[in-house]
């Protein structure tokens, strides 16, 4: 499972970064085609929820899916075959 | 299933200003709607005019979206006739307090099986940040340009004394609580009004040295203090510091309700 940022429906408030406690979600530098400067990602596999809602069937934080105001942020699936990368962080 | 599924993808995104808190108190809403297992069928939104009042236009439920101030009233009657649907009523300071101050007090006087989800932005957002009941001391506004001279309202007393079942204030940076929240206010028979404070960076903050949205969620964040703590304050003789935004569940009790279900 993975983080993904709709950039179609971001609005660039930055809202994400204070939510996440790994700051994975940092202030974007570059705009986007729409002139939204979008956040980027910092390390996403150290996403907790992304780990392990599989093992416990619920969510796990998802405080950033429900901070994001604009429904930008959602969990997704890898496709079959994708290569998943983890990475634990004390 | 996930709230994800009670949008209306195609009408998303919607008009709301970047930062705007709105979408997130949606969120937390419709979180604990999928959470309680309601038919979409079944349930219905009602809201009134203001910011907070196009949200049950991205909902995929039936809704209504009626006059200004009156979405209490319109609320009372859908539940009056068909006293098998959940209600739920997003409203606004605006809408809430000043125009629907009456219908607010007595719906909570009547304990209609309505759940009330007030977003509280502490001003008139969508029509240009004229002060509201809710806008704090020395808040400036266009209406108020040297700061508002009367004290704010304070809804979850009013909603207390006036009879209401399940009375709770959170913020828009406690999600988790704010869904916990509206999720037992919901359970709850009788009127549950649950009030969010939200962010408006567009009318209010930055007319109020709030130049970022996060400096303003900071804001909110670092002067919310817990029921608990702050009755155990005021207990004690101690000093409040001002512009605290008291947090957490006020009451929740079992007065006789009206439109529940038998």
């Amino acid at each position: 499972m993975k983080i993904e940022i709709d950039e179609s429906r971001c609005k660039g408030c930055n809202l994400c970064t204070i939510g996440c406690p790994y700051k994975i979600f940092q202030a974007g530098k570059k705009p986007n085609r729409k002139g939204v400067l979008v956040p980027m990602l910092d390390r996403p596999e150290r996403c907790t929820n992304c780990r392990l809602q599989h093992l416990y069937g619920r969510v796990l934080c998802g405080v950033c899916q429900m901070t994001c105001p604009d429904q930008a942020i959602r969990f997704r699936d890898e496709k079959p075959g994708e290569t998943m990368k983890v990475a634990i962080e004390y | 299933m996930s709230y994800e599924d009670w949008y209306r993808q195609d009408r998303l995104p919607h008009i709301y200003c970047a930062g705007c808190g709105n979408g997130t108190i949606i969120n937390c809403t419709l979180e604990a709607i999928d959470e309680m297992g309601w038919k979409k069928e079944e349930t219905v939104f009602v809201s009134g005019i203001g910011c907070s009042s196009r949200a049950p236009g991205y909902i995929v439920t039936d809704s209504l979206h009626t006059t200004h101030g009156r979405a209490l009233p319109f609320a009372t009657g859908v539940k009056m006739s068909r006293p098998e649907f959940h209600v739920v009523v997003f409203t606004g300071d605006g809408d809430l307090a000043a125009i629907g101050g009456n219908h607010f007090i007595h719906a909570c006087r009547r304990n209609i099986d309505l759940t009330v989800v007030c977003m509280n932005n502490q001003i008139y957002g969508m029509t240009g940040g004229q002060g509201s009941p809710t806008t704090p001391l020395g808040a400036l506004s266009t209406t108020t340009p040297f700061g508002s001279a009367e004290p704010a309202f304070d809804l979850c007393e009013l909603a207390i004394a006036a009879g209401a079942n399940y009375v709770s204030r959170w913020t828009s940076y406690h999600v988790k609580e704010l869904t916990k929240a509206v999720k037992k206010g919901m359970e709850t028979p009788g009127l549950s009004f649950i009030e969010a404070m939200v962010q408006c960076p567009t009318n209010y903050g930055r007319r109020n040295k709030f130049k970022q949205v996060l400096d303003q969620v900071e804001y909110i964040r670092s002067h919310s203090m817990m029921r608990q703590k702050y009755l155990q304050l005021m207990e004690q003789g101690g000093a409040v510091p001002d512009n605290t935004i008291v947090v957490g569940e006020f009451i929740n009790r079992a007065r006789p309700a009206m439109g529940v279900p038998r």
